[in-house]
């Protein structure tokens, strides 16, 4: 299990951690999502001290990383897949690290067996595509066989089957009861598997939990109904408070809930032919909670800097 | 701590730049010194001794074995495995002692080399030409100050790399100071205090390259002074890149 508890982190002035505290539960998947900036590297640097934070303290287990005894297999994990020198072979890379906590030289062909590299072992790292190079840093995160794993955006780079092996992967080590973190800017992935969720913005937490909760707290819901008499219904929602958007063969409704549209159908005779719940998606959910952290926003397509110059 | 320096060592092993830059230092001072043997000494310009001649060669041998000391830091960082080496090795202590360990390692094997390689092809070449020397004679010390120089400038070149974090930076620190900036430094000083003997105070060139130097002048420092103020100087960076290899954010 990671706890993270009170985790600030300053460069100079600006704080890109502040006073972040959530836990990674052993068995789930923990998603780690934030804006570009919003400091989920940093958070992960401190959380394995390779930068110091300015207060606080992460713990694996209870213990703190620098106190841990042969840390990869305890820990594994993977920050940035272009970490590897790129003159050495994907088995030599794997190696150096396997001989600093004793790691054998038979589990270094294992990894490289579980992450499809087995006949590039002997090519160079220069000579992988990043997803390849991907590949290869999930290889050094698994390779102490650890019980906790920290990914930063493991899918980045990956083609379809390798962001879907990424998933499979992730549930297989949850499922053997490992705590994951995993950082993800794709976030249709991340909904697929992740477990719990840790938002954060501009270095704050803005929520933790389940998924479901997250989803709960911040999606949006609305009831999406068909039925040949819909302007009579909308009529009597509106009435009840609800707002109505119209669609192509209906329309949604919202600020009301299924049942409160059901109960007016049939208290009105009005026939329906769908009247389906509906949540909105994670990407939205996740735009609408850190829209007021957001630190580098791009222009609007709309906006005239994606005009052509006049002649 | 031996798992540590097995794979520091295998990481240098395992890299194309400083398995070329070790080479070059074995083998370059072996070349010159061997065709210098065919083609150079008569009889009677072997000097003191072969080793005395060899140790002309030192200089140039252990800065090479100073970038291979940077190398051995700024690769780390310029190719981000840093990163990783903190991970697996969270006592940063313990991986600064490993790199200095296996650059000491790496430079003292590698100067008793091209020792080896300039002493004994041009015993066998001046032997055949009928030329008469001493391998060594009375000049133990050179033998010992050759393999001194190499190690210290090696771990010089470490600690620099530590320092700056990147190999141009480095590099240019490591092979300005002693060739140019040294003898500008103290020409500019021995000018305003007047004092010829002013250079014996410059840490690389006054000092450390005077260790393989004969000691006669009775102005000059002794051997033992000059390497008491080199290792000074060098322990001085040493402790530099230290402190802020397991100070600093990686």
């Amino acid at each position: 299990m990671i706890v993270v508890e009170n985790l600030t982190k300053s460069y100079g002035s600006k704080k890109a951690v502040d006073s972040l505290s959530f836990s990674v539960t052993p068995g789930r998947v923990t998603g780690f999502l934030g804006p570009n900036g919003s400091g989920k590297s940093t958070t992960m640097r401190c959380m394995l001290g390779l930068d110091k934070p300015d207060t606080g303290i992460t713990t694996f287990d209870g213990r703190k990383y620098a106190d841990i005894e042969s840390p990869l297999s305890h820990v594994g994990s993977l920050l940035d897949a272009g970490d590897a020198h790129k003159g050495r072979t994907a088995r030599n890379h794997l190696r150096w690290i396997a001989m600093t906590n004793g790691i054998s030289a038979s589990r270094v062909d294992a990894v490289l067996q579980m992450v499809g590299m087995e006949d590039a072992a002997r090519t160079k790292v220069g000579k992988f595509s990043l997803g390849m190079r991907q590949r290869l840093g999930l290889a050094v995160a698994l390779l102490g066989d650890p019980k906790v794993i920290i990914l930063d955006e493991p899918a980045n780079g990956l083609d379809p089957e390798g962001i879907r092996w990424t998933r499979e992967v992730m549930r297989h080590l949850a499922g053997e009861g490992r705590s994951v973190l995993v950082s993800s800017h794709q976030l249709v992935e991340l909904s697929l598997v992740a477990d719990d969720l840790v938002v954060i913005g501009q270095g704050k937490l803005i929520s933790s939990g389940p998924i479901g909760n997250f989803m709960t707290q911040h999606a949006k819901t609305w009831v999406r109904v068909v039925s040949p008499q819909f302007d009579a219904l909308a009529a009597l929602v509106a009435a009840q408070g609800g707002t109505v958007e119209r669609t192509a063969e209906g329309g949604d409704f919202h600020a009301v809930s299924a049942v409160v549209v059901g109960d007016i159908a049939a208290a009105n005779n009005i026939v329906l032919h769908e009247l389906s719940p509906q949540t909105g998606s994670l990407e939205q959910a996740f735009l609408d909670a850190t829209d007021a952290s957001v630190e580098y926003r791009g222009q609007s397509t709309t906006t005239n800097v994606w005009e052509a110059p006049k002649p | 701590m031996i798992d540590v320096l097995k794979s520091e060592l295998f990481k240098l092993r395992t890299t194309r730049a400083t398995k070329i830059v070790v080479i070059c230092s074995i083998a370059l001072p072996a070349i010159i010194f061997g065709l210098t043997s065919v083609f150079g000494f008569t009889n009677g310009e072997v000097g003191d001794s072969l080793i005395s001649m060899v140790g002309n060669f030192a200089p140039l041998s252990g800065l090479l074995l100073g970038v291979v000391g940077v190398l051995c830091s700024t690769q780390e960082y310029s190719q981000g495995t840093i990163r990783i080496t903190l991970v697996a090795t969270p006592n940063r202590l313990k991986v600064f002692v490993a790199k200095i360990l296996t650059t000491l390692v790496v430079s003292i094997v590698s100067s008793l080399l091209m020792l080896l390689l300039c002493l004994v092809p041009s015993q066998l070449i001046l032997s055949s030409r009928n030329i008469t020397f001493d391998v060594i004679g009375s000049d133990l010390r050179v033998l010992l100050s050759v393999v001194i120089l190499s190690a210290f400038l090696s771990i010089l070149g470490l600690s620099l790399g530590l320092i700056f974090k990147s190999s141009p930076g480095a590099i240019s620190a490591l092979l300005l100071w002693p060739t140019i900036l040294e003898g500008m430094v103290f020409g500019l000083l021995s000018l305003a205090f007047k004092d010829t003997n002013v250079f014996k105070f410059a840490p690389i060139q006054g000092n450390g390259f005077r260790l393989i130097s004969t000691f006669s002048g009775t102005k000059e420092n002794t051997w033992l002074v000059s390497l008491t103020y080199f290792s000074t100087f060098v322990a001085v960076f040493v402790v530099l890149g230290a402190v802020l290899f397991t100070r600093r954010d990686a």
